[in-house]
């Protein structure tokens, strides 16, 4: 392995779209807050399902986040929420492609899955499965109101097609899923594409929204998600020993990541050093996760050799912390193993325990998260957290956020499928002290 | 652009379409002028505008042999694990780990990497949740509390866009630097340009990259037919009467790794990776830049990154679907590299339709094959050279390669276009 001098990262521009806010700074606060974002499911009536709560995205207008009325009509509402954030994240950064400079910049998303929509699935009902078997000749009925725009906005690379055109970015550019490790991994993509000298600029975040009829059906079918319909805002409670189930979230997060010296060339604030990408796969069972943490071990040691830093230089992990029985106890169990003796200082919080699972776009937003907890030196809180579980004894940051100078944070999704992401941010203070 | 010069090979290499499920039967397709687009079997096509697709013809069971998988993944991901596991079969690479010492496995499988572009999904698996919807005849509270009773529990992970990415890597334990590409057609060569950039930059030692699509249901033809994209027969790229694409089906896969590993462990080299480019035209879901801006940007950062002159080019394996757009804009941006000096180009797709997310990689396994036996196979569904794009060096005969390298041109929806560099093996 040849080593070569490491191009140095900055994040300087930040957006979201969360169950929390509808930018960056609400979502701040209300983690801050301790806020929840879940409620009763209003996107549609979800009172037959199994779980009839979600954390939502609320209160969000696409003809103000989406400024071109034809890019709104093929965009899907996880692209809406992408323009959106994306759109933050430059505005942020006070930075945007340019004539000149537009083959430099590239995109890398982690993209949510894409499922038929419902009223999509309810017109092929009508036309061509009357009795519910599907058969092909009823899509060639004339009045078959099958919609090209529809088609488009489903294709599996369509929100990186909005958003290279809306914000003109020329160079590499790249659609990922992983399941929940989608938005970690789009981001540690980017971060690889920069340091290969392929790109100046780029756009990295997520987004997703499974919040539908037919995007929950599946995590409801899989008893994945908790029940705990009575209390929607307490339901997510990572690493608490009641733990049960996820409370699935929508939205999405972006950063945007520059070249550092030309950053501070230009004067720009820099949240965070992007430092380091780790990238495993668990090869255990497909939902299942490792109960010894093997792969998430490797992602997390990966991203800190990748930032050229050690475990005792940390001090905060957003860890990605479901509220899944088995999830919460292989990433601890990771957790023990990579920080050993310092497993009772390094604070460790799950914000899913306030937004909810993001899915596509959680290690995205995540990755944001961490960014601000180092700009204003805090480690948010792990909310609705009770009862303890010998399983999960890690410095969790509970009933407050924390005041906490924080020189690195880490932070871990874990995929269905058993893809691993950890990424590493550094304080720019430690950069260049 | 890349930090060091050290060479990447081929290994190993995997295939499945409708041509075949081997290197050598495709081969034979090429070169014999038979086309596997055919009149489809899967549903009735006799109302259809469209009656051709080049299926594959081999059964779940041929794909993938452990039976119990086969209730938990979807026929899309019976193609990419085939290929995948045929390309690593071939690399040796299981075998020779095998070989290890004990305590050096688990660095092997760490430093292993899997790099998938996928499909992402489709249409035909979420008629699954028709039978509920009829059910619930429009009341979504009932639709709520069928569900159960009438979908399969494992119906998200039948249907997984990273289901190939998980199963080889269980099977195989390659653990290392992972991904699920989705980025439409350009997700299989994405992967494998995503795999050579891990090796060169020291993530893994290894990877293998694979691409799997199923592109081919009612309502994909529905909506490839209701946009203009689709022909009724086999793909006629760069002709003056070419009307659109078709589909196809299955998998590519290809397995990477130094030079210089391959060699210690006395792996047979199929072909070496120079370079890639990839780039976006800015141009939204479906529209394309007007003069193959992308195709051009994309072939010269490719060729920078080969550190290889156009004129060292000897073939070019075009992305050539068909369509009157593409195609058009892809001969300008060749043209806009190569000027009057262009290599000879051919195109795979009339063989084995459009693969959309496995496209390029099956490509890209047929490329390799051509620089090895020195011959350009042709398109016989050409019959009359486009006005608009000619002098353009395709043909219906065979020609022969000016050198070892060929260039390979991959484009896709969201204005994505990547080209690879790759040499025949020494």
């Amino acid at each position: 392995m040849t080593s070569i001098e490491k191009r140095r990262i900055a994040v300087t521009g930040i957006g979201m779209v969360t169950p929390l806010g509808n930018n960056a700074a609400s979502t701040w606060s209300g983690l801050l807050a301790g806020k929840s974002g879940a409620g009763p499911t209003r996107n549609f009536d979800a009172s037959g399902f199994t779980t009839t709560f979600s954390a939502e995205v609320k209160d969000f207008d696409p003809e103000t986040a989406v400024p071109s009325q034809k890019l709104l009509k093929y965009a899907s509402r996880s692209h809406r929420f992408a323009l959106a954030a994306a759109a933050e994240a430059l505005a942020d950064a006070g930075i945007q492609p340019t004539e000149a400079d537009s083959h430099r910049w590239g995109l890398a998303v982690g993209a949510g899955m894409m499922s038929v929509a419902y009223d999509d699935l309810k017109v092929v009902n009508d036309f061509a499965a009357p009795e519910g078997r599907f058969d092909a000749a009823g899509l060639m009925n004339p009045d078959f109101p099958g919609n090209p725009v529809n088609f488009c906005r489903w294709q599996s690379n369509a929100g990186l097609g909005l958003l290279t055109k809306q914000f003109g970015i020329r160079g590499y550019a790249t659609s990922v899923h992983t399941a929940c490790a989608s938005g970690g991994q789009a981001v540690g993509t980017a971060l690889k594409v920069m340091r290969r000298g392929r790109c100046d600029y780029m756009l990295a975040g997520g987004f997703d929204s499974m919040i539908n009829p037919i995007g929950i059906s599946g995590f409801c079918l899989l008893g994945a998600l908790s029940k705990d319909n009575d209390n929607p805002t307490g339901a997510s409670r990572p690493f608490d020993a009641t733990r049960s189930g996820f409370v699935l979230g929508e939205g999405a997060g972006f950063l945007v990541l520059e070249d550092w010296d030309r950053a501070k060339a230009r004067g720009a604030k820099i949240y965070a050093e992007l430092a380091g990408d780790g990238n495993s796969l668990s090869c255990y069972r497909i939902t299942d996760s490792p109960p010894d943490g093997n792969g998430p071990i490797q992602a997390i040691e990966q991203a800190l050799g990748d930032a050229g830093i050690s475990a005792a230089d940390v001090d905060y992990v957003n860890a990605h912390g479901t509220s899944t029985q088995m999830n919460d106890r292989s990433e601890c169990a990771a957790l023990k193993s990579v920080f050993a003796g310092r497993v009772d200082e390094v604070r460790v919080s799950s914000t899913k325990s306030c937004m909810g699972h993001l899915i596509a776009a959680a290690g995205a937003v995540e990755a944001a998260v961490c960014c601000l907890a180092i700009r204003d030196g805090i480690a948010p809180v792990n909310a609705n957290y009770e009862t303890p579980d010998p399983d999960c004894n890690v410095r969790l940051v509970l009933g407050a956020p924390e005041k906490l100078r924080i020189r690195a944070a880490v932070s871990n999704s874990l995929g269905f499928g058993g893809s691993n992401s950890s990424l590493v941010f550094r304080n720019p203070e430690e950069v260049n002290p | 652009m890349k930090n060091t010069k050290e060479k990447i090979v081929f290994t190993g290499s995997g295939i499945v379409c409708g041509a075949g499920a081997t290197v050598e039967d495709v081969w034979s397709r090429l070169e014999s002028g038979d086309t596997a687009v055919a009149p489809f079997t899967q549903f009735d096509n006799e109302k259809w505008p469209v009656k051709v697709a080049a299926e594959v013809q081999q059964d779940n069971r041929f794909l993938v042999s452990d039976r119990k998988l086969h209730k938990t993944i979807s026929r899309t991901d019976m193609y990419g694990i085939y290929a995948a596991e045929r390309a690593i079969e071939e690399s040796g690479l299981l075998s020779y780990r095998e070989s290890l010492p004990e305590e050096e496995v688990d660095r092997f499988n760490d430093r292993s990497g899997l790099i998938i572009g996928s499909g992402g999904g489709n249409y035909t698996s979420n008629y699954d949740y028709i039978p509920v919807i009829a059910e619930a005849k429009g009341e979504l509270p009932v639709f709520g509390r069928e569900l159960a009773n009438l979908v399969t529990p494992m119906w998200l992970l039948q249907n997984l866009p990273n289901n190939v990415l998980c199963h080889v890597g269980i099977r195989g334990q390659f653990k290392g630097t992972n991904a699920c590409i989705t980025n439409q057609c350009v997700g299989g060569v994405l992967a494998v340009a995503e795999a050579a950039s891990a090796i060169w930059n020291g993530e893994a030692d290894r990877v293998a990259a694979a691409g799997h699509d199923l592109p081919f249901e009612p309502e994909m033809v529905y909506y490839y037919h209701k946009l203009g994209l689709m022909s009724g027969e086999a793909p006629k790229p760069f002709d003056a009467e070419r009307n659109g694409t078709v589909f196809g089906e299955g998998a590519g896969a290809v397995v990477l790794e130094r030079e210089a590993d391959a060699k210690a462990r006395g792996a047979k080299v199929l072909g070496e990776f120079l370079g890639f480019g990839c780039c976006s035209e800015a141009t939204g879901i479906l529209d394309l830049a007007p003069d193959g801006d992308g195709v051009e940007r994309a072939i010269k950062e490719a060729l920078m990154d080969a550190g290889v002159e156009p004129s060292e080019i000897g073939v070019i394996c075009a992305h050539g679907n068909g369509t009157p757009a593409s195609d058009l804009t892809e001969s300008m941006g060749i043209r806009r590299v190569f000027g009057e000096s262009i290599p000879p180009v051919t195109g795979f797709k009339w063989a084995y339709g459009h693969l959309i997310a496995a496209s390029g990689i099956v490509d890209l396994v047929m490329t390799l094959e051509m620089l090895k036996r020195g011959v350009v196979p042709g398109i016989p569904t050409l019959q009359e050279m486009d006005p608009l794009i000619q002098p353009f060096p395709v043909s219906s005969d065979t020609a022969k390669p000016l050198s070892d390298i060929a260039l390979l041109i991959c484009r896709g929806f969201g204005g994505m276009n990547v080209a690879l560099v790759v040499k025949a093996a020494s």
